[in-house]
C-alpha cells in the first residue's frame, strides 16, 4: 500500500544544509497497522508529512496505493489525497467556522458526493456525537473535536489513514478513548494505518513500529520490543 | 469546486465575522465612490445648465453677417431647441434726452437658458420672466431711465421707429462683455429691427444663433455645421463661450476626477489590506481543505466564487448605499447649493456597481490567489510561509485593473500613465526611505527606556509589515494633503483672479482736458481707480528696416499652421499704445529692462510677450510706428508678461514717458463701483458725454457666483475622500491586529503590565505615523508640483508648513486611531488569546 525508495529531506538554513532524512526504505501492507516512534526532532513528522504527500522529498521514491507520489504535482497529489488519504491531527484541524457536522461532511462535498451528509451523520452517531452534530469547534471539549476529526477521516472512505499524535493534546483518559475508538473504525473500514507517536503502549497497540534516530531508520523492530530499543 | 460548499463558507465566514472589515470595505468603498460619481454628475450637470444661462443656451454661433440659413433648418430638423439675438450699437431719444445705447434684438423664444428679470422701477429686483419684449415695446436697463429721465409706459425713438418703455431691465443671462456690450442695455423685439432702419449695409452687428438640447445632439450638431461655417464665424459652447468661467469649470472638473480617482484608489487599498487579513488568516483552512484533498485549482475557484458572490452583494448594496447618502447629502445641502441639482441618471449606479467590482477583482484577487499556493503541510507546521511567487497573473489583473480604472476616472491616459509610473518610482523610493527609517528609529530605541525600547524593536522586529503599513499610512495622508493642497491652490488662485474690489468698469475715450475733472469727481465719490493710462492707436510699419507686413507675409510661408489665433497676435494690426513711467501692475519683465520713471531719451517701447515671440521681435529690435499718419521709430528695450484677467486696462505695447507726447491721444482707466452707486455712472455720463463706460460688473459676479458653486463642489468631494483615507488607516490597522494581539499576549504572560503594553503600542503608532508623516510630505510635495503645473496650470509654491503639517497630523491622526484600535489588544486576556492561536 505504501513504499518509498532511498527517500532523503533536506533543508536550506542559515548555517548551512541539513538533512531531515535519509535513505528511508519502507514498504507497508493493505489494513496494516505502523507506527512511527522517536524522539522529538527525530524526523519521524516529516516522513508522516511525505509518504502522505503533504511534502515532497529532496530525493527519492514514495509509491501510495500504486501510484508514484513523487512523480506528481500539487494538484494530482491534492486528487491522490482526497482519494486515498485520511488524516488526524494532535491539534485537530477542524474549520473553526463549521459545525460539527460540517466539517465530517467536507471530504465528502470537496469530492461531490450528493451523500455527504446522510455519511457524515452515520459516522457521527458512530463517534458518539449524535447529540453534538451542529456545535462549533470551539463549543466542543478536546476529546469530543477528536472524534470529529476521526469521523471526518473516515468520512472520505480513504484507504490509509495517518494519525500524527492522535493523543497529544488529550489528558490520558480522553486518549484512550479515542485510541480505542481509531483502533475499532480501522478495524471496521479495514484502512492501512499510519501512526506517528512517542507513546510507547500506543506503539505497542500497531502491528509493527518504525524506529527513525536521527533521521535515519535505525530499526524495525517487531511487534513489543520497541519499548527495549527506545529506552535502550 | 461546488457552489454549495463556496455558499457554505461565505456564510460561515461572514457569522464568524472574518468577512466583516473586507465587506465593509467594500460596502464603504462602492459607497463613497458611487456617493461621489452621483453627486459630482449631479453637480457637474448642474454647473454646466447654470453657466449654460451665462450664455443663454447651449451652444451658440456668433456672426458679423446673416449665417446660411440651411444651418438653422439642420437644427431644426435635429430637434434642437432655437434663438436669435442681433446686437448694435444706436442713440436712443427721449422727448428731451438722447444716449448711446447696446441695443438687443432678440426672438421670442429667447432665452433658452437663463431667465430675465424685469421690473416697473429701476434698480428694483421685480419678476422673473422667460422671453423678451413683444413687439412695440422695449425694455431699459435701470439706469437709463433716469439718464433719459423716461419712466415705463414712456415712448422712447429708436432709429425712425418708436416704442413704448414697458419694463426696467434688472438682469439679462447673456450680458457678457465684448463691444457691443459697452453701452446700458435696450431689449427689443428682433421683429421690430426693419422698422427702425438703423441696421444698414456696413452697420456693426454681432448676430447671434442660440441653441439648447442635449449634449450628444448638440455635439452631433456642432460637428456637422462647423465645416460649414465661414472663417470669421464663430461656434461655441459654455467652456469656449466664457473664458473666465470655462477655466474655473474645466479645473474644477479635473479637480473632482482627481478627488474620484484618488477616492477609488484609497478604496481599492482598503479592499487590498482587508482581502490580505482575509487570505492570512485563511492559510490554515486552505491548508485543512488541501489535506482533504482540494487541488489549488479548486481553492482558486472556491475563494473566487466566494469573492464574486461576495462582490455582488457589498457592491450592490454599496451602490443602495451611496444612492441613498447622496439624496441625503444633496437635500441637506441644497440650500447652500445656490443651483437646483437635476436628478440623478442610471449612469453613476452603473459606475459604482462596474468600479466597485474591478476594485474588488483587481485588489482583492492578488492576497486571494496567493491562498492556492498554501502547503498542506502549514497541517503540521504552522510556520511554514506562503510562497508568493505564484501569483504574477493576478498582480498582472491587479495592475490592469487599477490602470483602468485610473483611465476610466481621468479620462486621460497620459496623466494615467504618468500617475501610475510615478507612484511605482515612489512606491520603491518611499519603501527605501521608510526601511531605513525604521532601523534609525532601532538605533535610537536601543538608547531610550524600557517602552520605547518595547516600541521600537518591535517595529524593527516586523521590519517588512511595518514598511508596508508605514507606505500604506503614508499614501493615505499623501493623497488627502495633495487633495487639500491642490484644493487650497485653486480656490486661492480664483479668489486672487478676482479680488473682491477688482475694478468693474472700464472708462475710455477720455480726452485730456477731462483728465483732471474726472480723477477729481472719482476721488470726491471715494471711487478707488487705476491711474489713467493714455490710448492711441497706431501699429508696427518697419521691423529693423524692413516693412513689418512684408515680414510678416515672409515668416508666415514659413511657419505653416491651422490655427492662427492660438500663435498669438500679429504685429501689424492697429493696438491701442500708450506711455507709462511705471511698470504697470501684474506685469513682469522677462527679457531686457523697464525704463527709468523720468526718463526722457530716445523712444523706448515695452513689448507683450505673446506679440514678441509670434512675430519673432526681440530686445534691441529697431521698429518703426505709424501713428495717425506719422511715423515714429523706436527701440525694444523690454518684453513684458501681462496677466489679461486682471480687470485692469492692459496693452501689447507700452512706450517710454516722453515718446508719444506730440501725440494727441485720449486716456482710459478703471474703477470699482459698488452695485448701489451704479446711479454715479449716470451722473458721469452726463457731465462728460464723449466717454464710454464699459461695464463688466455683470461678468465678474457671474464668474463670483460659479466659483462659489465649485469650491462648494470641491469641499465635498474633499470630505468624502477623507472618510476613504480614514477606512484605509483602519483597515492597515486591522490587518495588523493579529500579530499586535500575539506579541502582547506573551508579553503580558511575561508579566507586563497593561501601562507597558499600551506604552508601547501608542508609541509604535504615534512613530509609524509620523514616518508616513515624513513621507506623505516628500510625496505631496513632489505630485502637487506636478500636478500645479501640468495639469491645473497654476503658478507652483513651495508648502514649507506642509512638512510639519505631514508628520504631525501622521503621528496624531494614526496615533490616536491605532491605540482606539487596539485597545482590545491590552483589553483582552492574554489566556483567551493564546488558546486562539491554537
Amino acid at each position: 500500500m505504501i513504499k518509498t525508495i532511498d527517500l532523503g529531506k533536506t533543508v536550506q538554513t542559515s548555517e548551512g544544509q541539513l538533512t531531515i532524512l535519509k535513505g528511508i526504505d519502507i514498504e507497508i501492507k493493505k489494513s496494516e497497522a505502523v507506527a512511527i516512534v522517536g524522539a522529538s526532532g527525530s524526523g519521524k513528522t516529516t516522513l508522516l508529512s511525505l509518504i502522505a504527500g503533504l511534502d515532497t522529498p529532496s530525493c527519492g521514491q514514495i509509491f501510495l496505493a500504486d501510484q508514484e507520489l513523487t512523480a506528481m504535482d500539487e494538484e494530482q497529489r491534492a486528487k491522490a489525497r482526497g482519494e486515498f488519504v485520511g488524516f488526524v491531527f494532535q491539534t485537530f484541524q477542524l474549520l473553526a467556522s463549521l459545525t460539527a457536522i460540517e466539517n465530517v461532511m467536507l471530504p465528502a462535498e470537496l469530492k461531490g458526493d450528493p451523500e455527504a451528509e446522510a455519511k457524515a451523520k452515520e459516522l457521527l452517531v458512530r463517534v458518539g456525537l449524535d447529540h453534538r452534530m451542529h456545535h462549533y469547534p470551539r463549543q466542543l471539549s478536546g476529546g469530543e473535536q477528536q472524534r470529529v476529526a476521526l469521523a471526518r477521516a473516515f468520512a472520505s472512505s480513504a484507504k490509509i489513514l495517518f494519525a500524527d499524535e492522535p493523543t497529544g493534546n488529550l489528558d490520558t483518559k480522553t486518549g484512550a478513548t479515542i485510541i480505542d475508538l481509531l483502533f475499532e473504525l480501522n478495524r471496521e473500514f479495514g484502512t492501512t494505518l499510519v501512526l506517528v507517536t512517542h507513546d510507547l503502549r500506543l506503539a505497542a497497540r500497531c502491528d509493527r513500529s518504525i524506529l527513525i534516530d536521527s533521521g535515519v531508520i535505525t530499526s524495525e523492530p517487531s511487534k513489543g520490543s520497541d519499548a527495549s530499543v527506545l529506552e535502550s | 469546486m461546488k457552489l454549495g460548499l463556496a455558499l457554505k463558507l461565505l456564510w460561515r465566514d461572514w457569522r464568524s465575522g472574518e468577512l466583516t472589515l473586507l465587506l465593509v470595505s467594500l460596502l464603504i468603498a462602492v459607497g463613497t465612490v458611487t456617493t461621489i460619481t452621483l453627486f459630482v454628475d449631479r453637480l457637474q450637470q448642474a454647473l454646466l445648465a447654470e453657466s449654460a444661462t451665462f450664455l443663454a443656451a447651449d451652444r451658440v454661433i456668433s456672426s458679423n453677417q446673416p449665417i446660411d440659413p440651411q444651418i438653422l433648418i439642420e437644427a431644426r430638423s435635429r430637434g434642437l431647441g432655437q434663438a436669435e439675438t442681433l446686437t448694435f450699437l444706436s442713440m436712443v431719444f427721449s422727448s428731451e434726452r438722447a444716449q448711446f445705447a447696446a441695443v438687443k434684438a432678440v426672438s421670442n423664444t429667447y432665452p433658452l437658458r437663463g431667465e430675465l428679470i424685469t421690473s416697473d422701477k429701476p434698480f428694483e429686483f421685480g419678476e422673473i420672466v422667460t422671453s423678451g419684449p413683444p413687439p412695440g415695446e422695449i425694455w431699459l436697463e435701470s439706469r437709463l431711465l433716469p439718464s433719459l429721465d423716461v419712466r415705463p409706459g414712456d415712448v422712447l425713438d429708436l432709429g425712425v421707429a418708436s416704442f413704448v418703455v414697458s419694463k426696467a431691465l434688472i438682469k439679462e443671462p447673456d450680458k457678457g462683455g465684448g463691444f457691443s456690450n459697452t453701452g446700458p442695455r435696450v431689449l427689443m423685439n428682433l421683429r421690430d429691427v426693419p422698422s427702425t432702419e438703423v441696421v444698414q449695409p456696413g452697420s456693426r452687428l454681432t448676430y447671434r444663433y442660440l441653441f439648447s438640447g442635449n449634449k450628444e445632439a448638440l455635439d452631433d450638431f456642432q460637428a456637422w455645421a462647423k465645416p460649414r461655417l465661414e472663417d470669421n464665424v464663430r461656434m461655441f459652447g459654455v467652456k469656449e463661450g466664457t473664458e473666465g468661467i470655462g477655466n474655473a469649470l474645466d479645473r474644477a472638473e479635473r479637480f473632482l476626477l482627481l478627488g474620484g480617482l484618488l477616492g477609488v484608489i484609497l478604496a481599492g487599498v482598503a479592499i487590498a489590506l482587508s482581502a490580505q487579513r482575509y487570505s492570512l488568516r485563511h492559510y490554515d483552512h486552505v491548508a485543512i481543505l488541501k489535506t482533504l484533498g482540494a487541488t489549488p485549482n479548486g481553492i482558486d475557484s472556491l475563494f473566487i466564487t466566494i469573492f464574486v458572490l461576495l462582490g455582488l452583494f457589498g457592491t450592490m448594496l454599496g451602490s443602495g448605499v451611496g444612492y441613498v447618502a447622496q439624496i441625503g447629502i444633496s437635500a441637506a445641502l441644497q440650500p447652500f447649493i445656490p443651483v437646483e441639482l437635476p436628478a440623478p441618471g442610471m449612469r453613476p449606479i452603473w459606475l459604482g456597481l462596474t468600479t466597485g467590482f474591478v476594485c474588488l477583482l483587481s485588489f482583492a484577487l492578488p492576497p486571494l490567489l496567493q491562498l492556492r499556493s498554501t502547503e498542506p503541510i502549514r497541517v503540521i507546521r504552522r510556520d511554514i510561509d506562503v510562497s508568493s511567487g505564484t501569483n504574477r497573473l493576478a498582480q498582472l489583473i491587479g495592475v490592469i485593473g487599477t490602470i483602468g480604472l485610473m483611465w476610466w476616472y481621468s479620462e486621460d491616459l497620459e496623466l494615467t500613465l504618468m500617475i501610475f509610473s510615478g507612484g511605482v518610482v515612489a512606491l520603491v523610493v518611499l519603501s527605501g526611505i521608510a526601511f531605513l527609517l525604521l532601523k534609525s528609529g532601532r538605533v535610537l530605541g536601543m538608547q531610550a527606556g524600557s517602552v520605547w525600547r518595547l516600541a521600537l524593536a518591535g517595529m524593527q522586529r516586523r521590519g517588512q509589515e511595518n514598511t508596508l503599513q508605514i507606505l500604506v499610512f503614508g499614501l493615505a495622508i499623501m493623497l488627502l494633503l495633495i487633495l487639500f493642497l491642490v484644493r487650497t491652490a485653486l480656490i486661492a488662485d480664483w479668489q486672487a483672479q478676482i479680488p473682491v474690489d477688482a475694478p468693474n468698469h472700464f472708462a475710455m475715450n477720455i480726452s485730456p482736458e477731462d483728465v483732471e475733472p474726472i480723477n477729481k469727481l472719482l476721488v470726491d465719490n471715494g471711487i478707488r481707480s487705476q491711474p489713467l493710462y493714455p490710448m492711441i492707436s497706431g501699429r508696427i510699419s518697419k521691423v529693423n528696416g524692413e516693412v513689418a507686413k512684408e515680414r510678416e507675409e515672409r515668416e508666415e510661408r514659413e511657419v505653416q499652421t491651422d490655427d492662427d489665433e492660438d500663435r498669438g497676435p500679429r504685429a501689424t494690426s492697429n493696438r491701442n499704445l500708450t506711455y507709462a513711467g511705471e511698470i504697470p501692475d501684474d506685469n513682469d519683465i522677462t527679457s531686457g529692462q523697464w525704463w527709468a520713471a523720468d526718463y526722457a531719451g530716445p523712444a523706448l517701447v515695452s513689448l507683450e510677450q505673446d506679440l514678441a515671440v509670434r512675430n519673432g521681435l526681440k530686445v534691441g529690435d529697431a521698429l518703426e510706428f505709424t501713428i495717425q499718419g506719422r511715423q515714429l521709430d523706436a527701440e525694444v528695450a523690454s518684453i513684458r508678461s501681462v496677466a489679461w484677467d486682471n480687470m485692469q486696462p492692459n496693452f501689447y505695447i507700452i512706450f517710454s514717458p516722453a515718446a508719444l507726447e506730440d501725440f494727441p491721444s485720449t486716456f482710459m482707466t478703471s474703477f470699482h463701483l459698488e452695485r448701489q452707486n451704479k446711479i454715479f455712472l449716470n451722473g458721469l455720463l452726463r457731465e462728460f458725454p464723449t466717454m464710454t463706460v464699459i461695464e463688466v460688473d455683470a461678468i465678474i459676479e457671474q464668474i463670483k457666483t460659479i466659483i462659489a458653486q465649485v469650491t462648494m463642489a470641491i469641499e465635498l468631494v474633499l470630505a468624502l475622500i477623507l472618510i476613504s483615507g480614514a477606512l484605509v488607516l483602519l483597515a492597515s490597522i486591522q490587518a495588523s491586529m493579529d500579530e499586535r494581539f500575539k506579541q502582547h499576549a506573551i508579553l503580558r504572560t511575561l508579566g507586563a503590565g497593561r501601562r507597558l503594553v499600551m506604552g508601547s503600542l501608542v508609541i509604535e503608532f504615534c512613530v509609524l505615523g509620523l514616518f508616513a508623516g515624513v513621507l506623505a510630505a516628500i510625496g505631496a510635495e513632489i505630485t502637487v508640483y506636478g500636478l500645479e503645473e501640468q495639469i491645473f496650470q497654476l503658478d507652483y509654491e513651495p508648502n514649507p508648513m506642509l512638512w510639519l503639517l505631514g508628520p504631525v497630523i501622521g503621528a496624531v491622526l494614526i496615533g490616536l486611531i491605532g491605540t482606539i484600535a487596539t485597545l482590545k489588544v491590552v483589553r483582552t486576556p492574554p489566556t483567551i488569546v493564546l488558546r486562539g492561536l491554537n
